[in-house]
């Protein structure tokens, strides 16, 4: 057995179809950094799109091969809307085993919410109904200082933070989901508070913190050095706090920098295009990112709607999409790619014409940082553990010493 | 206690956490699904009869494959990641 | 690298492609930026052609053309002998030019196969460019490789009478092709339509989209690498060589310029197909092309080998 714990795989290792019901643009809070330029309180999906759009999945059996599939329900905040998505979750199952549905042996409902009202009495109705089925994610950024920084009430002149809305209702979701992991972003200004908010999440009993940088072009001057230094101090405190026994961060990766080969590691990072998403409109999309509300300067990419159904055309350039054909030469050279992730709808909107051909490459120097720090919490980790010797892929690709040569 | 009992095989694993998941698929559609569809109630009852007694099977068929240690207080589990078999037994 | 420079003359300037010219008022392109067009293709290097409207274009505009060494692309009604002429299938009863685009619709096509015979038999080289491929279906796809199938009996049997060897663009180039010989538009042509501006193709400019530079400030195309071969992770493993890669009914179908649509595909494969037929006829009548093999595939959408 592992003496550490490691990020576990997701679930059935995230071969399923995601399918995405973007239930409304609306939400309590008006996070900083949210991508959602688009949000607005009139856009509420209604049962007559949500059921044709899942009339329509169904019916087209065929083309929807994926063994398992993942229901997924945001927002906005997706629990504002709990009736229709109680609604919605009953069909589906009722339709999946009417249609012998292949999807009936393999499915399961998820859902990110920003927790405020997850105690509220039909919620936790729609819990214990579904419980066995369900994956749900609360987001909460770290300490009270770190998450109030973003994640701030909408419409309240004190910008007033959201922590400890959120955080009383920790403990119950912990009791009915313990292995529930959160999902923390970082953006310029949070930078300072990593170290902090991550240890403040482990002692909230979070055994798994999920956190990225994110994608758009944000960072400052500085911002890596910064960042390298914060997470060389959390891997400090993991280790030396024992954390790393029980408990897992995303930034710490074995397998991340090392360089990639272009041919057998040639994958697209992201899986737009393998997902569908529906908004109210009752449009479809190859990924919640493509809808209008989450683009700055971009036109939406629909893919068809719940009338005339999927033009697989559009998905065409989705499905064939690799890791070389959109990435500058930097990247495909790059010693340090692995891990280096991308979002398709961030590349799409930042891109010099309408492409997802063209990958953006503004995190590369934090993922540089990141590297680096994470070289250093494994090398940290493995003489703690006396294991180093015994690591023989982790020896082979660290970089060799040479000797001098006489002149 | 908990304790490491066994292992079967992915095969074997595949088989029972199909069973595991259809079982718990037709328990929560029998919370929605009320007795005035009668189609639909009548294919669950059977359906759940059905699988409860495949997942049973399984249980016997590879306990008695492996002949894993056993309490008569306990039970066996599976972690699906690792296809190891755990002797449960409530201290 | 860029090889070629199309210049339109004018707004209602012929389409020979599979695109239309949407607009119907005249608009010349103006002289001043005619003559920096010219200059430009000199300086690159390119060879220039001129896409004419249907009426007589002012002397001044001819005179600083013949400044050149060039290509004419013209209506049928407007070609001499030297130039492209362009039409569709009852323009083309009286035509002197040797090298003709043939454009037509799918049902056009389909009703007029003997007249296509005569023409491909009639006219040294002939281009046929389909005008609806972006909203053909399933049965027009069926209808087509009939139309192929009876194409290439029909040019087997005239051959064996002893008559030339024709030669048209969907059966015969890719006879003769042994890589990737598409439109390539972006990469080796690019066009300056009459506003001045340099566009990847005539249909982004009747399109509505956004131009790459202008004759006086200079190319600036972005994304370059998306025109490219090795950037179409479709194409750059098809062997329909003889395909146009059209980069614009790319756009209208998937969004993207270096992606094809399925139907594009499968009638770039049929025709491919009935290449294959073709050479294989042509070997019962006697020795051709011998080490030329075009190899016996399952699909018709490259997609589905990925």
């Amino acid at each position: 057995m592992q003496p550490y714990k490691i990020n576990p795989e997701p679930w059935q290792k995230g071969m399923a179809k995601n399918i995405t019901f973007i239930v409304t643009k609306d939400c309590q809070l008006a996070c900083k950094y949210c991508y959602l330029v688009g949000k607005n309180e009139k856009e509420r999906m209604t049962w007559e799109v949500a059921k044709a759009a899942i009339d329509y999945i169904l019916e087209y059996e065929a083309d929807f091969k994926e063994e398992s599939v993942i229901w997924d329900f945001i927002g906005g905040e997706p629990f504002l809307e709990i009736e229709l998505i109680d609604k919605i979750c009953d069909y589906l199952k009722t339709e999946m085993y009417r249609r012998n549905h292949h999807w009936f042996n393999s499915y399961r409902f998820s859902f990110s919410t920003n927790g405020i009202n997850y105690d509220s009495e039909k919620v936790q109705k729609f819990i214990k109904k579904n419980k066995s089925h369900l994956s749900i994610g609360i987001t909460i950024d770290g300490t009270q200082k770190k998450h109030d920084l973003n994640r701030i009430w909408k419409g309240v002149g004190d910008k007033r933070g959201s922590y400890t809305d959120v955080v009383r209702n920790i403990p119950l979701w912990l009791s009915q989901f313990p292995n529930a992991g959160t999902k923390v972003t970082i953006s310029s200004a949070d930078i300072p508070y990593i170290k902090e908010s991550v240890l403040h999440l482990y002692s909230l009993g979070i055994h798994e913190v999920n956190i990225n940088v994110v994608f758009e072009d944000v960072w400052k001057d500085g911002d890596d050095i910064l960042f390298e230094q914060q997470l060389t101090e959390l891997a400090d405190a993991i280790i030396d706090g024992g954390w790393y026994q029980e408990y897992a961060c995303s930034f710490f990766s074995e397998t991340i920098g090392k360089p990639l080969n272009p041919e057998n590691d040639n994958q697209n990072w992201c899986g737009a295009g393998k997902m569908l998403a529906i908004d109210a409109a009752g449009n479809f999309y190859p990924c919640t990112r493509f809808a209008a509300y989450s683009l700055r300067s971009k036109q939406p990419i629909i893919i068809g709607n719940i009338q005339s159904g999927i033009d697989k055309d559009k998905l065409r350039p989705f499905l064939t999409l690799d890791r070389t054909t959109q990435s500058p030469r930097e990247c495909i050279e790059c010693e340090v790619a692995s891990g280096c992730a991308w979002c398709q709808g961030e590349n799409y909107d930042a891109a010099d014409t309408p492409t997802i051909f063209q990958r953006s490459t503004a995190i590369c120097k934090m993922h540089k940082s990141r590297v680096r720090a994470n070289n250093y919490y494994w090398n940290k980790l493995f003489r703690k553990l006396e294991l180093l010797g015994e690591r023989n892929e982790f020896e082979s690709n660290k970089p060799s010493v040479k000797n001098n040569e006489p002149c | 206690m908990n304790k490491v009992v066994g292992r079967v095989s992915e095969t074997e694993r595949d088989e029972i956490q199909a069973l595991f998941e259809r079982r718990n698929g037709l328990n929560e559609l029998a919370k929605v699904l009320t007795p005035d569809n009668i189609e639909l109630y009548e294919k669950l009852v059977k359906d759940l009869g059905k699988t409860g007694s495949d997942f049973q099977n399984w249980w016997s068929r590879m306990a008695a494959k492996y002949s894993w240690e056993s309490d008569e207080n306990g039970h066996w589990e599976i972690d699906f990641n690792t296809c190891l078999i755990s002797l449960i037994v409530p201290s | 690298m860029l090889k070629y420079l199309v210049i339109l003359l004018d707004d209602t300037s012929t389409a020979y492609c599979h695109y239309e010219a949407e607009i119907r008022t005249p608009r010349l392109l103006a002289l001043e930026d005619l003559a920096k067009a010219i200059t430009f293709g000199m300086k690159e290097n390119l060879r220039i052609q001129f896409v004419y409207p249907n009426y007589s274009i002012p002397r001044e505009y001819v005179e600083l053309i013949n400044s050149i060494d060039h290509t004419n692309i013209k209506p049928v009604c407007l070609a001499d002998a030297d130039d492209i002429a362009v039409g569709k299938l009852s323009d083309f009863s009286q035509v002197q030019s040797a090298n003709v685009v043939l454009r037509t619709s799918i049902p056009e096509l389909l009703s007029g196969i003997e007249q296509i015979t005569n023409i491909v038999f009639d006219i040294e080289r002939v281009n046929l460019v389909i005008t609806d491929i972006a909203s053909m279906s399933d049965s027009d796809t069926c209808s087509y490789r009939e139309f192929l199938k009876e194409l290439v009996g029909s040019i087997l049997q005239r051959c064996k009478a002893g008559e030339r060897m024709p030669q048209l663009n969907i059966l015969t180039d890719r006879l003769m092709l042994t890589a990737m010989n598409n439109c390539n538009a972006g990469e080796e042509t690019i066009i300056v339509a009459p506003d001045g501006k340099f566009y990847v193709c005539p249909a982004f400019y009747y399109g509505g989209k956004s131009n790459c530079g202008s004759v006086s400030d200079g190319i600036s195309i972005k994304n370059p690498q998306l025109y490219k071969l090795d950037y179409a992770p479709i194409c750059r493993k098809c062997d329909a060589w003889h395909c146009h890669r059209c980069v614009w009914l790319n756009n209208v179908k998937t969004l993207e310029v270096n992606t094809p649509g399925h139907i594009q595909c499968v009638i770039s494969h049929l025709e491919r197909n009935a290449s294959r037929e073709l050479l294989a006829g042509l070997r019962g009548i006697g020795e051709f092309l011998p080490g030329t093999e075009i190899p016996e595939i399952s699909y018709l959408d490259p997609f589905e080998k990925l």
